[in-house]
């Protein structure tokens, strides 16, 4: 081993880092709020007793989950300007893809928080009242996004890490950064290495966070 | 528009080798990742501060760190490094099982974490030393109970292991995408290797819940 | 000479304190129930007698040998001998889920008391068969009710032929129709002279099977006395306070 380090590109380079994080960054935020709103949508769908409204979104979960998100993010990237005759940028599919695969994810997340919601608050909820939507809105939602929240977390990072595929369909993200510089100053280890660290520097904190909320979750449901 | 899956037959062949390498990577990386993962819960569970932090260190960095960049490092770096010639499956394999290792320790360990402290009390009623307690009580207790996430593991790995497409390496992926620019038909070529993977992981998620299903019961004494 | 000599016990979980010099004896032919409120240290006072826990002070001796000699941060001697003449009945089961009930009563004698498996294997069944549970000697303890379970447990305890058995709570998580299978069980035992320390919250059990019952609170003796004295004629105000909560409880 008799490599010798030179940081003086990665250093020089380092804005052009930034800016990929930034854009990894907004991925993530934006798969994150389609993640969380249509998760949550698919998650009470699938409470439904219409077999026409179960099937369809059972599909749905089922095949997100199944496949390599690589596939979801170039199958969308190839067709479906082709399917719909839409053409929107890069980002933009990066950003659709990403959020339905985190979506299916979080659904299943919801589902097995409702679960655990005790019978009795329907009960209760009927007794006092409420309307169906109501009861969606001011019991349950709450009560599963707090059951949920770890796992949402968990799985909110996982799309900032998953994220970096978008690099494969160009879009300039960290990920998309980091190679271009890697090979145009022929200094892979540095850049690499430096990649590495600041995508960790961002989620390492974070999955910490997660067993802090497990923690305080748990002794708040257990009343 | 017109979609015609018809040509797809004519490829087959390509995509029945694909897939043998996709799935040769991933056995592979199951394989590989649970004698390391192993080793890595011992050190994530030892007594010596050193080994465990760099343990941990290792653990925490592969589950922070996106794949894909991992992947690239071991591809582009590792041979650098240590300046010696690598092919690029030796890479890829070295990659999925570094990975694939970090999170099989982290079944195990958990496994091991689960079982509750009462049985050690039991075992000291029973006056067993602590060698048998640690191989006939504790670790067969802490594989059934980790079996699940093993099972859940292979699971990640292969969908994971699409990426190794990223660095030319001819797996289901790889070539899909290579058949789909050649006939510039996407659409086809890329929902048949969407329903491929689909196939081999759908069922693989539903053994999972299965599984788990079945050992809680055991387990759960 | 007493059979147990418990002498200036002192326990203590970090800055709690559980007992504080605490004593007691216990004859060989006895069956000492311990009685108390909840938190009083009951079961840990069997989990003192089982070396389970580390103790700060006092000693306990078991018929002619020094068992353990307490000592502050973690040096405690514990004679690992006469710890193995102890046998200890858990309130949740503890059987080993992944073995079946032959297997758990085999593990020990075979793996650390180098008795053959035939032998063992044979004195399981004849165990099994005494507590009327033959037929299950191939079954998983996921297979089996509690009452089962616990029973089990407490043949897992006897194939070691303890001098003195421990039963901590053995039928607190149990159905109220299963709790009876298990109290016969623990009065047959006593019938056929096994001594015994028993926390339970049944005062009626305690009433039958025990020679002597240890009513304790906050890490003391408060008064100890065959069952028909203790409960017929409480000679503290705090034993019948505590009596008459609880049998105003039970109905």
């Amino acid at each position: 081993m008799n490599y010798e380090f030179n940081w003086f590109y990665v250093k020089k380079a380092l804005p052009q880092l930034m800016d990929g994080l930034m854009v990894t960054l907004q991925l993530t935020l934006w798969a994150n709020i389609i993640g969380l709103v249509l998760g949550f949508i698919v998650a009470i769908g699938m409470l439904s007793k219409i077999r026409m409204i179960v099937w369809p979104l059972t599909a749905y979960i089922e095949f997100f989950r199944c496949t390599p998100a690589l596939i979801q993010l170039v199958w969308f990237f190839f067709c479906v300007p082709i399917l719909f005759n839409v053409w929107w940028s890069a980002e933009f599919m990066g950003m659709l893809a990403l959020g339905l695969n985190l979506a299916a994810f979080n659904a299943e997340a919801y589902r097995a928080a409702i679960q655990a919601i005790p019978h009795a608050h329907t009960d209760a909820s009927t007794a006092l009242g409420l309307n169906v939507l109501q009861r969606i809105i001011y019991v349950i939602l709450p009560q599963a996004l707090i059951l949920a929240l770890p796992v949402l977390i968990t799985n909110g990072i996982g799309i900032f890490q998953q994220s970096a595929l978008v690099a494969l369909i160009s879009v300039q993200d960290l990920m998309y950064e980091g190679r271009y510089i890697a090979t145009q100053t022929f200094r892979p280890i540095e850049t690499l290495t430096t990649v590495a660290l600041i995508y960790f520097a961002v989620s390492f904190p974070v999955s910490q966070a997660v067993t802090l909320v497990e923690r305080r979750t748990k002794r708040l449901l257990a009343s | 528009m017109e979609l015609d899956f018809s040509f797809l037959l004519e490829y087959s062949g390509v995509l029945w080798r694909g897939l043998l390498t996709t799935l040769q990577f991933v056995g592979l990386a199951v394989v590989l990742g649970l004698i390391w993962g192993f080793i890595l819960s011992m050190g994530r569970t030892s007594k010596n501060l050193f080994i465990y932090w760099i343990s941990t260190l290792y653990v925490e960095f592969f589950r922070g760190t996106p794949v894909l960049v991992q992947l690239f490092w071991i591809f582009f770096c590792l041979p650098l490094f240590l300046g010696v010639d690598m092919s690029g499956f030796t890479s890829a394999v070295i990659a999925l099982s570094l990975y694939s290792g970090a999170i099989t320790s982290e079944s195990f360990r958990a496994a091991l974490k689960s079982i509750e402290a009462s049985q050690f009390d039991a075992c000291t009623a029973l006056g067993l030393p602590n060698g048998v307690r640690t191989i006939f009580v504790i670790l067969p207790q802490a594989v059934l109970r980790a079996v699940p996430n093993l099972l859940s593991n292979v699971v990640s790995l292969f969908k994971e292991s699409a990426l190794v497409s990223a660095v030319g390496m001819a797996d289901l992926m790889y070539v899909g995408q290579n058949i789909a620019n050649n006939v510039a038909r996407p659409i086809e070529i890329l929902s048949a290797v969407a329903i491929i993977y689909f196939c081999i992981g759908f069922p693989l998620t539903r053994a999972v819940s299965m599984v788990e299903g079945r050992l809680l019961k055991v387990v759960k004494a | 000479m007493a059979f147990v000599e418990i002498d200036g016990l002192i326990k203590r979980y970090g800055t709690l304190s559980i007992f504080e010099g605490f004593d007691l004896n216990m004859g060989s032919t006895d069956r000492l129930v311990l009685i108390g409120p909840s938190g009083c240290g009951k079961s840990t006072l069997l989990r003192c007698m089982m070396g389970l826990e580390d103790i700060a002070g006092g000693t306990i001796r078991l018929g002619d040998d020094d068992y353990i000699d307490g000592a502050p941060n973690g040096k405690m001697k514990l004679n690992r001998q006469v710890q193995k003449e102890v046998g200890m009945v858990f309130q949740h089961y503890t059987l080993f889920p992944h073995l079946s009930v032959l297997g758990n009563l085999c593990l020990a004698p075979v793996r650390s008391r180098g008795i053959k498996k035939s032998e063992a294997r044979d004195k399981a069944l004849g165990l099994l068969e005494r507590f009327g549970l033959a037929d299950r000697a191939n079954f998983y303890p996921s297979q089996l009710s509690g009452g089962q379970k616990q029973r089990v447990a407490i043949a897992r305890a006897l194939m070691l032929d303890p001098k003195l058995m421990l039963f901590d709570e053995v039928t607190s998580a149990l159905d109220p129709e299963l709790v009876v299978e298990v109290e016969n069980t623990m009065m047959e035992l006593a019938e056929a002279g096994m001594p015994m320390m028993i926390v339970t919250h049944d005062m009626h059990f305690a009433r039958n099977i025990a020679t002597q019952v240890v009513f304790q609170e906050r890490g003391k003796v408060i008064e100890a006395a065959p069952p028909k004295d203790l409960f017929g004629n409480p000679q503290q105000d705090r034993t019948r306070d505590f009596l008459r909560n609880v049998l105003h409880i039970e109905g």
